[in-house]
């Protein structure tokens, strides 16, 4: 599927042959929908920046920013736009010639996504900038929007003629579909539809920045390349895996966003799952986009189908009240709710049940993983932002060292940290110096910053750059993703048909509720300190 | 990374003792209240040099390459004079936080000096020293060239898994590059037993941005007819990058097919080669600049873009901008960004750059046939 892009587009260039793929993504104009919008400015543009400034985006490069918000001359506005966010957000530093030589091809054509003829000027400017920068009718839209935008606007690129197909062409199209791909399996299915009525499916890159660090990445190696690793890694060694995903932030000003999602459609049912495909996953027999893509979506379709009782004793979901983070108090999330509305002159809704943490305990039903708990948790006003995936082996048996059941010994756990502070680390068993027999867990730790040095590409930047070179193995496809809302529906409908309107609480700053803790505690295990 | 700090120099310390006295400086000075100090070490770095200015220039790059890239830096450097002598070492410790703010994060530079026949005691040292599970690299950092260092260099590099020279500034530009290209097929293993071992050339390194843009500007999506309608290439250097410039024509020869004919060189000005595409006949031409940066600074290539005859050129701004325009043409110049490629960096990248680069190695085979024209 991902290679009819390549064979249609690239007329050989013997100069590229034998380099990798990103080290050549191909001219385009990047178009991105919503570009006054927050996620554009704190990630996409200083994305941007920094792949300019590490010369690897292609010589013959274009962004067209569309949407509503420009004020005065729409191109000194984005440009200007673009400058805070990479002032405030960007990995490398500000540096205003380096900023000018990237402004130069950052340009905004003002216009709503409702508005027919909104769209056709924006293609007669990227048919001039095409012709400036000699971009080969190569266009990539990032829909950096609503997703009930997504439909009104991809039917407007295509009546406008902006869409090509490939083969016909000799230039690509491409989509970006950001995050939330609907807020339940009906809708996806409807956004994906309306994606697809003007692009085929190796034309859409649905994105999940998770994809893109470099620790989710590194899954696949440290699975598959380290000898000592893939045997172990399966339900006769693993006592259980443990996937956190804890962020000290609240809700923030992503509230208006938020309030009614809540955190299994924002965070379990996109992120969470893909790490736990990344985790759990067959080997690829390649690592073709399809091929890893496939053994990922094999995983999603293993996992065992949750029943209204499994919802009941195996999903647990918490909303946090007022609380303490880095000393400070902090309001709980229905008082931010109705601030956040009363600011906007909007109706107060009543108390809501969006939660703001969710834990679970999942199955993955084949050989490999039979009968072993993937605990699953993520949440808000946590005390701290850490993600990981902990593996823990299963003990040793109650003989030699572990033979005394008032000092047992602590498991074996391989935790790979996703962010912050990206990297690995094994806990083993070691003898304490001394005559006598004594056992202490240590924990070798390999971090990424302090090996590697530098600073390593934010996710965007590595996305950005494979969707120029074609390269969707980093990306969601249409299956993968109805499948994973295929299996969060039961517990949204669950939780719809119970009509609780009372919720676990939990303080901010804390861990998450007690009701978590017993999730994990009647099977004997513990949620680990990440 | 922040607060880059050292520890002074030792006193020269008797090889047995050298481990003993750099656990000692990882220690020195550490804060009663701070983590445990960590030994970051990601490779086996041994360096080589016989010259002094060189010596300054490495102890210079050392801190900011173990920044980067952590590792146990072996610094072997012969000295001048007859008289032979032992081989001495002494240790320092370079450190930065990191992990946290109460974490010291060191890495370990071992110095050994020897002269005359005490040289040859070298690598018995060198061999000691090295940690075990660590890829092993040996930066030959001397104006010879490979080929030209005889026993000493395969000695050191005996359980290297990469060899790093910098042919910037060779002598003898056309011996160099023929003889390099010749020992680069004898040099490289296989991956026979976990014995393998490539070699990698500071130089072609830092074309990484050329040829990115040259094969992006010749592109025929966005060229069309360039490839195949090149009539010739002029590139312009500064002082002592000449190599730096005859691995990108060969790379161009090399990617394209060329077959090279007769060459002329006037000393210190101008190469020049007639080549043969398919085609049909083209010059090349490398001409020095009497003086700026030691680096290739324009590129020129006499073309057709879609019937038009035009010439592409690139040219280095000097202010980390590449600048691509056409000839003829009124489209407005295309820039690229070309980060600084400071030497740290140059290395740093290359010790996790491990793998065999068949891109550079037909390259140097077809160098090889441009160095042997001039050399007939």
């Amino acid at each position: 599927m991902g290679s009819r892009n390549m064979a249609t587009l690239t007329k050989e260039n013997p100069l590229m042959s034998g380099a990798a793929k990103t080290l050549f993504p191909q001219p385009c104009i990047l178009v991105i929908f919503g570009a006054a919008g927050d996620l554009a400015w704190r990630k996409l543009l200083p994305a941007i920046y920094n792949l300019n400034l590490d010369g690897v985006l292609p010589s013959n490069f274009a962004v067209v920013g569309f949407g509503l918000g420009a004020k005065g001359d729409p191109d000194g506005w984005i440009r200007d736009r673009a400058k805070e966010g990479i002032q405030h957000f960007s990995r490398h530093p500000f540096d205003q010639r380096r900023f000018d030589d990237y402004a130069r091809a950052l340009f905004f054509v003002e216009g709503s996504f409702n508005d027919a003829h909104a769209f056709e000027r924006l293609k007669a400017k990227l048919e001039v900038v095409d012709a400036q920068f000699s971009t080969a009718n190569n266009r990539i839209f990032y829909m950096s929007i609503p997703p009930s935008l997504v439909d009104m606007s991809v039917g407007h690129l295509k009546a406008a003629g902006m869409v090509r197909d490939n083969e016909d062409a000799g230039a690509f199209t491409r989509v970006i579909v950001e995050k939330p791909i609907g807020h339940d399996l009906d809708s996806a299915r409807e956004i994906n539809a309306s994606v697809a009525q003007a692009f085929h499916e190796d034309q859409t890159y649905r994105i999940d920045h998770y994809l893109g660090k470099e620790t989710v990445q590194n899954l696949l190696v440290l699975r598959f390349a380290n000898s000592i690793l893939e045997p172990l890694w399966n339900g006769k060694y693993v006592d259980h895996v443990q996937i956190t995903v804890a962020e000290e932030e609240g809700v923030g000003s992503r509230l208006g966003y938020y309030e009614g999602v809540g955190a299994l459609r924002d965070m379990v049912q996109n992120h969470i799952l893909q790490v736990l495909c990344m985790t759990a996953m067959e080997p690829p027999f390649s690592l073709a986009p399809n091929v890893v893509r496939d053994a990922k979506t094999e995983v999603l379709h293993c996992l065992r189908p949750l029943t209204p009782n499994d919802v009941e004793t195996s999903v647990v979901r918490a909303q946090y009240i007022a609380g303490e983070i880095d000393g400070q108090v902090v309001p709980g999330y229905r008082r931010e709710v109705a601030d956040y509305f009363a600011k906007a002159n909007k109706p107060i809704p009543g108390d809501s049940t969006t939660e703001t943490y969710v834990a679970m305990r999942v199955f993955i039903d084949n050989w490999r993983w039979a009968g072993v708990p993937f605990y699953l948790r993520t949440g808000k006003r946590l005390p701290k932002r850490a993600s990981e995936v902990a593996i823990q082996f299963r003990a040793v048996p109650q003989i030699l060292f572990n033979a005394n059941p008032d000092v047992p010994l602590e498991p074996t756990v391989l935790s790979i940290r996703v962010q912050p502070e990206e990297g690995l680390a094994l806990r083993i068993a070691t003898k304490l110096p001394g005559p006598k027999v004594r056992i202490y867990p240590v924990k070798m730790e390999f971090n990424y910053n302090t090996g590697f040095g530098g600073s390593s590409p934010e996710a965007y930047e590595r996305l950005l750059l494979d969707v120029m070179a074609g390269d969707a193995t980093l990306f969601m496809r249409r299956d993968q993703v109805e499948t994973a809302w295929q299996f969060v529906m039961p517990i949204l409908e669950s939780w719809e048909h119970s009509r609780v309107r009372y919720l676990p609480e939990y303080r901010a700053g804390t861990w998450g509720p007690l009701e978590a803790d017993k999730l994990i505690e009647a099977d004997r295990r513990q949620w680990r300190t990440v | 990374m922040s607060e880059l700090a050292s520890s002074e120099l030792s006193e020269t310390t008797s090889l047995s003792q050298i481990e003993v006295v750099l656990a000692q400086q990882v220690n020195a000075g550490k804060d009663p209240n701070e983590e445990p100090v960590r030994k970051a070490r990601m490779s086996n770095l041994v360096v080589y040099c016989d010259q002094p200015q060189v010596f300054e220039t490495i102890q210079n790059t050392v801190p900011d390459i173990v920044a980067q890239h952590p590792a146990r830096v072996i610094l072997v450097v012969k000295e001048p004079g007859e008289v032979d002598g032992q081989v001495q070492g002494a240790v320092n410790v370079w450190c930065h936080l990191g992990g946290g703010p109460r974490q010291r994060i060191c890495s370990e530079q071992i110095t050994l000096r020897a002269r005359s026949r005490g040289v040859d005691h070298l690598p018995y040292a060198v061999r000691g020293l090295l940690l075990g599970d660590l890829p092993t690299n040996l930066w030959w950092a001397t104006n010879t060239p490979p080929p030209f260092a005889g026993n000493l260099l395969q000695d050191l590099a005996d359980r290297a898994q990469q060899i790093i020279y910098d042919s910037i500034g060779w002598p003898e530009p056309a011996r160099g590059v023929a003889a390099t290209s010749a020992w680069l097929t004898g040099i490289e293993r296989s991956n026979g037993n976990g014995a393998w071992r490539v070699a990698s050339d500071v130089n072609w390194r830092r074309l990484k941005y050329w040829r990115r843009i040259l094969a992006q500007a010749l592109d025929p999506t966005t060229a069309p007819g360039a490839l195949d309608s090149i009539t010739e290439i002029a590139i312009d250097h500064g002082p002592h990058a000449v190599i730096q410039a005859w691995e990108l024509v060969s790379w161009l020869a090399s990617r394209l097919g060329w077959q090279i004919g007769g060459g002329k060189i006037q000393p210190n000005v101008e190469i020049a080669w007639k080549v043969q595409a398919t085609h049909g006949p083209l010059t090349v031409k490398i001409n020095r600049l009497a003086e700026g940066p030691t680096a290739i600074r324009r590129v020129r290539i006499a073309c057709t873009i879609d019937g038009a005859r035009t010439a592409i050129n690139l040219t280095d701004e000097g202010k980390e901008i590449l600048r691509v325009t056409l000839e003829g043409q009124d489209a407005a110049a295309r820039t690229v960004m070309m980060p600084p490629q400071p030497l740290h960096d140059l290395i740093a990248r290359q010790l996790t750059d491990r793998e065999r680069d068949s891109v550079f190695l037909e390259s140097m085979a077809v160098a090889k046939v441009f160095a042997q024209s001039l050399l007939k």
